[in-house]
C-alpha cells in the first residue's frame, strides 16, 4: 500500500518535471541563436570602441578584419593567466592596424568595491614597446551607483586612454596613489598616472581595479606574448 | 467587482513590499536606480502572474504532500524562461540585474502567493492576484529606486532633476531608511482607508 502511494507520488512529480523540461527546451531552442547574437554584438561593440583612436574617433583596424577575427576567435571569456592581483582574460585578439602595427585587444578583471571589475583594453605596438590606446570597462555591475559605477561613463574611461610606453613601463596608478601630483591629464599620463580624482570622487577602489587590470594585461602581453 | 478587488489589493492595502514585507532581498539589492527597479519588478510580475495561473489550474491534480516541490518546478520553469528571454532580447538589463533574475525562484512573494492564494482559488482570480501583486511589487521597486536615485545621483530614470547628492541614498543604509519610511507610509494609508470603510 505504502509502496503504491510512493510510486504514484513519484510518477506525478515526474510528469510535472517532464512537462517543465519540454517547455524549457522549446524556449531554449527558440532563443539560442538570438542569445549568441546578443553576446557577439555586445562584445563586438566593445572591441570596436577600444579600437578607435581616442582623439580622432577613427577606427584603426579595418572593420571587416575585426568582424572576421572576432568570429574566428569567439567571444567566450577564458582565463589566460591568473595573477595575485587579478586575472587576464582571453580571447586575445590580434589585429593589424591600417598603418601596419600590431594591435592587441584583451581583457582582465581585478577586484573593485563590490566584486570583480572587468576591463577590456587595446594595446598598440609602438617602437620597442606598447602603448595603451583605449579601454572599455565591460562589467562594473557590483560597483556603487553614483560612486564607483561612474567608471561606466565614457568621459571617465577616456582618462585611461593613450598611455605611452614609458607610462605603462612604470606601472599605471591612479593619481591618489601617486600622491595627487599636480599637472594636466596628459602630462601625468607620461608618468603612468591616471588623473581620476576629479571625476571619480570617493571611488578610488573602482578606478584602482581598472589600473590593476591595465597593468596585468601589459605584464601578460610583454612577458607571455612578446617575450622580451 | 470582486475581481477588481483581487487586482488592486496588491497596490496599497496588501502591498507585498511595504505592507507584507516580502521579497526583501531583491528589493534592497536592485533598487539603486529606477530602471533596475522597473526591470526587476516586471520580470517578477511575469513569473508571478504565470505561475499563479498555472498553479491554480493544476491545484486539483497536485497531491497535497508534494505540492511545494511542484510549485517550485513551475516557478523555476518560468524564471528560466524569463532569464533566457531577457538574455536574448534585453541584454543590457539582463547583465545589470545579473544574479537577481535566477533568484526570483526563491522570491517569497511568488512562493507566498502560490501557497496562500493560487492553490486555493480559481485561475481567473489568481491571474488578477498575480498581476496586482506583481504591479504592486513593481511600483514599490520603482518608487524606492526613484527616491534612491534622486538622492544619490540627482536623477530619476537617468533624467537630471537637481544637482543635490546624498550618497547615503544609494548605499545600503539609504535603502533601509527609505524602505522603513515608505513602509510606515503605506501601512498608515492602508489603515486610514480601512477605517473610512
Amino acid at each position: 500500500m505504502m509502496k503504491k502511494e510512493m510510486l504514484k507520488t513519484g510518477l506525478t512529480l515526474m510528469v510535472f518535471t517532464v512537462v517543465a523540461g519540454l517547455a524549457l527546451s522549446l524556449v531554449y531552442v527558440a532563443t539560442k541563436d538570438r542569445i549568441k547574437k546578443s553576446e557577439i554584438s555586445a562584445k563586438l561593440e566593445a572591441i570596436n570602441q577600444v579600437l578607435r583612436d581616442p582623439i580622432s574617433g577613427a577606427i584603426i583596424v579595418d572593420e571587416r578584419e575585426v568582424n572576421e577575427i572576432v568570429r574566428r576567435e569567439g567571444v567566450e571569456s577564458r582565463t589566460l593567466k591568473e595573477y595575485k592581483e587579478g586575472t587576464v582574460l582571453g580571447p586575445l585578439y590580434t589585429f593589424l592596424s591600417r598603418d601596419g602595427r600590431k594591435v592587441y585587444v584583451l581583457s582582465a578583471q581585478a577586484p573593485g568595491y563590490g566584486g570583480n571589475v572587468v576591463t577590456m583594453a587595446c594595446f598598440i605596438e609602438n617602437g620597442e614597446g606598447l602603448m595603451l590606446n583605449a579601454i572599455r570597462v565591460l562589467d562594473y555591475s557590483q560597483e556603487t551607483p553614483g560612486l564607483g559605477a561612474k567608471i561606466g561613463e565614457t568621459t571617465v574611461q577616456e582618462r585611461f586612454s593613450l598611455i605611452p610606453p614609458e607610462g605603462l613601463e612604470h606601472g599605471v596608478r591612479v593619481d591618489k596613489d601617486a600622491g595627487s601630483p599636480q599637472g594636466t591629464v596628459e602630462e601625468l599620463k607620461a608618468k603612468g598616472i591616471v588623473k581620476v580624482s576629479d571625476v571619480m570622487t570617493g571611488a578610488t577602489i573602482t578606478s584602482r581595479a581598472v589600473t590593476t587590470a591595465i597593468n596585468l594585461m601589459y605584464k601578460y602581453l610583454t612577458e607571455e606574448v612578446l617575450r622580451r | 467587482m470582486s475581481r477588481m478587488k483581487e487586482l488592486v489589493k496588491g497596490f496599497v492595502k496588501e502591498n507585498p513590499t511595504y505592507v507584507q514585507v516580502l521579497g526583501m532581498c531583491p528589493t534592497l539589492a536592485v533598487t539603486t536606480n529606477a530602471v533596475n527597479g522597473l526591470g526587476m519588478g516586471l520580470a517578477t510580475t511575469f513569473v508571478l502572474t504565470l505561475s499563479n495561473v498555472v498553479i491554480s489550474s493544476i491545484r486539483k491534480l497536485v497531491p497535497e504532500k508534494i505540492r511545494i516541490p511542484i510549485f517550485i518546478v513551475v516557478i523555476a520553469t518560468f524564471v528560466t524562461i524569463i532569464d533566457l528571454l531577457m538574455h536574448a532580447y534585453l541584454y543590457d538589463l539582463w547583465k545589470t540585474l545579473g544574479l537577481y533574475i535566477p533568484l526570483i525562484v526563491v522570491n517569497c512573494i511568488i512562493m507566498g502567493r502560490a501557497e496562500a492564494y493560487a492553490s486555493k482559488h480559481g485561475a481567473l482570480d489568481s491571474l488578477m492576484d498575480g498581476i496586482g501583486m506583481g504591479l504592486g511589487f513593481t511600483g514599490s521597486l520603482v518608487l524606492l529606486g526613484s527616491i534612491r536615485e534622486l538622492f544619490g545621483n540627482g536623477t530619476i530614470f537617468g533624467i537630471k532633476v537637481w544637482s543635490l547628492r546624498v550618497f547615503l541614498g544609494i548605499l545600503p543604509p539609504g535603502a533601509y531608511i527609505t524602505l522603513g519610511l515608505l513602509s510606515g507610509l503605506f501601512v498608515f494609508v492602508g489603515k486610514k482607508r480601512g477605517d473610512k470603510k
